[in-house]
């Protein structure tokens, strides 16, 4: 048992070794050039690790990505409360499928930053248009992959229900839901994902149309320091802070699904 | 028919043995010292239960695999890598989907070295001659997703045979056929493999089932295996005379050797069923 | 399609389905323009009628399809690019391990950071113009391909390439005759993801730093507080997207035949 145990640990320390020699290697090739031939503005590794212990002491980056996640959680909520039901819905009964698949189909293509500007002009530049844009993006996916996921039932499962007398409710409580969870879980991280591009840019959009104030967010954190303070470093700051949280949700959703549904692999 | 000293055997496997390590137990063996010895132009069948290890030694006939100890030779030269003298048919065909019928016949001759001294002539009529042996003429602009099971054995085989390979090693070529086609088939086989000719004249086929009356209506001898681990148990001589047809399965001695193949791994079947 | 059972089924599925698909939007129209009449902001929402007369308008000098092909030029250009970036690259991931293991943590560790994140640190490199576009929108295709590469190669059965093994194939010819043409379904379907990506980054990209373009001409006419200009145009965003998946979908059916059989 020890040995084999010896061996894992050993196969994971030469996986990281080799994984990170291409960052490492890349990261210091930045430094050492950027210090020789860049201008005092050039972003640098270094200076980056700095602006991020600033932002992260002074409070300023975890209160943009709290503001954003914020909405993306409000916006995720109110798609989820629609999407979800009526995917189920649309999955289970065809005739409902058919007289709504059309307006969901016309909409799909049509991304949620090309609906930003109508957004703006009905609900203003605030949070509200964020939360806005972010449900309609998180909508498409859920409805998408709850209709498949109620389609999908397998159909003895149905009939076995059926054979067992149990009425259409019951029926689509335990038996189309359960089934459909899988899907619904897919449906679930992709929106999430999608919905946290959404916000990040929005705010962005919005930040560069309604100036310095007002929104708020990570994103619009971003455009000011593009913008006005031009502080490269903490641009990217944010861009990390941004890939991380995306990693950091996609992870925390996928461990939720396997605790709820150990019987779906993803 | 007694074994040959003068001339060396075509294959000859010798003391193969095939571990794999498994983390927090002890290995794996999956074959443990195979040794046989097969003759030109012999239809040499292994049998045995799942498990035991069949499609690890024709892996390594094939230099798909190489044995963890013991040899495989082809000709006095050891198997280290495949190569078109040991043409290969997988038991669901792994036909290219990509191509037709006339493109997977003619692949190996296209871009391997078996075709190397053809031109497209000559080629081209090797190809269409070989669809033509194995009863596809017609169907060479069909793609594999078109085609029955029947027919897609049929092209694995032909593919296989373009090459005209030295050996022929068959993994359960006839598993995903259904009762009827699997005979005719089998008739096919003998037919296409020459077993009216002498075996200098005919290719060394070792071919793996695990369907009894298949290994005995096919072949010169089965090699019997066991599993857990995967070993030669014994090898039974066929002497059912060729060629071969539908009265060879009636009769007695057809019966009496089955029974005999079967006592040999009937524990081991019933044993693997409850695993 | 038996007609008498079918009752109501007389026509072709096809066809119903297409009236089906129009009275649903008539019922949708139906209500928006009862809704636009009841809020009664032309501002705010407009009657379907006027989005309608402001889209032919729009059509008819021809101003909504300068936009619409200047657009997709881009995208063709980020999709060509993308594909000569992460295509090989995919290739070397996929068949390599060693290749695989040193690349592929930098790779995971910007992946998650998405195109539109991009977009300030792009700005300042690139200026507004068309450069800004079309590397937001190459970054955005470059991961979807890169990883649909990888899993498309290492999906291929093993049997396909030990059968040309076992042919005494070369490697090199096992990789461009078999490998290629057996990935390729899969391939397919990571680019209409690509695509899909990189059209959304079109927009988000124009909006914010591009003289032109329909995500431009959205917000130029949002400015303007001219609604049925701004809905003609996400109208027309949708209507291309939806094109250039159609595209892909029938590409994927012309080069992989063999797939389409299965599904």
């Amino acid at each position: 048992m020890t040995a084999a145990l010896d061996s894992r640990t050993e196969r994971w320390w030469t996986t990281a070794s080799v994984g990170l020699l291409l960052p490492i290697a890349l990261l210091s090739a930045w430094q050492v050039l950027g210090t020789a031939v860049g201008t005092p503005r050039t972003p640098l590794p270094l200076n980056i690790v700095k602006a991020a212990a600033a932002m992260i002491a002074s409070g300023d980056l975890p209160a943009a990505l709290l503001q954003s996640l914020g909405r993306v959680f409000g916006g995720f909520l109110l798609a989820a409360s629609l999407a979800i039901p009526l995917g189920l819905l649309m999955g289970y009964s065809r005739s409902v499928e058919r007289n709504l698949d059309p307006v969901v189909e016309t909409f799909r293509p049509i991304a949620a930053i090309a609906i930003l500007p109508l957004a703006i002009l009905w609900l203003g530049t605030g949070t509200s248009a964020a939360v806005a844009i972010v449900a309609y993006a998180a909508f498409f996916p859920l409805i998408v992959n709850a209709v498949a996921g109620a389609k999908n039932v397998n159909p003895t499962l149905l009939r076995a229900a059926a054979t067992m007398g149990l009425d259409r409710m019951t029926t689509i409580r335990t038996v189309v839901i359960p089934a459909a969870l899988p899907s619904i879980g897919i449906g679930l991280r992709i929106a999430m994902g999608v919905g946290w591009t959404a916000i990040v840019a929005a705010e962005l959009a919005v930040g560069a149309k309604a100036g310095g104030g007002g929104s708020g967010g990570i994103g619009q954190m971003m455009f000011v320091f593009y913008a006005y303070s031009i502080e490269l470093n903490r641009i990217i700051v944010c861009m990390i802070a941004v890939g991380l949280v995306a990693l950091i949700l996609d992870r925390m959703l996928r461990a939720m699904m396997r605790r709820l549904m150990p019987w779906a692999i993803q | 028919m007694g074994d040959s000293v003068i001339t060396p055997p075509k294959l000859r496997l010798d003391g193969v043995g095939k571990r794999y390590p498994v983390a927090g137990a002890p290995d794996t063996v999956a074959v443990d010292n195979f040794s046989l010895d097969v003759r030109q132009g012999e239809f040499l069948v292994i049998v045995g239960p799942s498990g035991c290890g069949k499609t690890t030694v024709l892996n390594v006939l094939a230099g798909l695999d190489t044995p963890t100890s013991g040899t495989a030779s082809i000709d006095d030269r050891v198997i280290t890598a495949p190569g078109p003298d040991r043409g290969v048919m997988f038991q669901d065909y792994a036909l290219f989907p990509w191509q037709t019928v006339h493109g997977n016949v003619e692949f190996g001759l296209r871009y391997g070295p078996a075709g190397a001294n053809l031109d497209q002539a000559a080629r081209e009529q090797r190809v269409r001659h070989t669809i033509q042996l194995v009863g596809l003429t017609g169907s060479e602009t069909k793609y594999p997703h078109q085609l029955s099971g029947g027919m897609r054995q049929r092209v694995a085989l032909a593919r296989l045979i373009a090459n005209e390979p030295e050996v022929l090693l068959m993994d359960e070529p006839l598993a995903a056929l259904d009762a009827q086609t699997r005979i005719v088939l089998q008739d096919e086989m003998l037919r296409i493999w020459g077993q009216d000719r002498s075996p200098s004249e005919r290719r060394t086929v070792v071919f793996i089932t695990h369907a009894i009356d298949e290994a005995v209506f096919l072949s010169d001898r089965v090699a019997v295996m066991t599993a857990h681990p995967g070993r030669l148990k014994e090898i039974v001589d066929i002497p059912l005379p060729r060629p071969r047809g539908d009265a060879t399965r009636a009769l007695p001695q057809f019966q009496a050797l089955t029974q005999q193949i079967w006592s040999l791994i009937r524990d081991e079947a019933y044993r693997a069923a409850a695993a | 399609m038996n007609a008498q059972t079918a009752g109501q089924r007389a026509l072709p599925d096809r066809t119903w389905g297409a009236l089906v698909y129009l009275r649903t939007m008539l019922v949708f129209a139906v209500v928006w323009a009862l809704v636009a009449r009841w809020t009664d902001n032309p501002i705010l929402l407009p009657s379907p009628l006027t989005v309608l007369d402001a889209a032919v308008a729009l059509a008819r000098d021809l101003e909504l399809f300068e936009h619409a092909g200047i657009s997709l030029g881009r995208m063709v250009v980020s999709i060509s690019l993308a594909c000569v970036l992460a295509i090989p690259l995919g290739l070397a991931m996929g068949l390599n391990r060693l290749f695989d293991r040193i690349v592929d943590p930098t790779l995971e560790v910007l992946r998650p950071i998405s195109g539109i994140a991009w977009i300030p640190l792009a700005l300042f490199i690139f200026g507004i113009g068309n450069a800004l576009p079309v590397f937001i929108m190459t970054y955005a295709a470059f991961f979807p391909i890169l990883v649909g590469t990888v899993a498309a190669v290492r999906a291929v059965d093993r049997r396909l390439v030990d059968v040309a093994r076992t042919m005494g194939i070369p490697q090199r010819t096992i990789v461009t005759r078999v490998v290629v043409p057996a990935a390729l379904p899969s391939l397919l379907v990571a680019l209409r993801l690509g695509v899909a990506l990189s059209w959304t980054a079109v927009v988000a990209a124009e909006l914010i730093g591009a003289p032109s373009g329909l995500g431009y001409a959205v917000e130029w006419y949002r400015e303007l507080l001219a609604t049925p200009q701004v809905m003609s145009f996400i109208a027309m965003i949708g209507v291309i997207g939806y094109l250039c998946d159609a595209a892909v979908r029938w590409l994927n059916r012309r080069l992989t035949p063999w797939a389409q059989a299965s599904r």
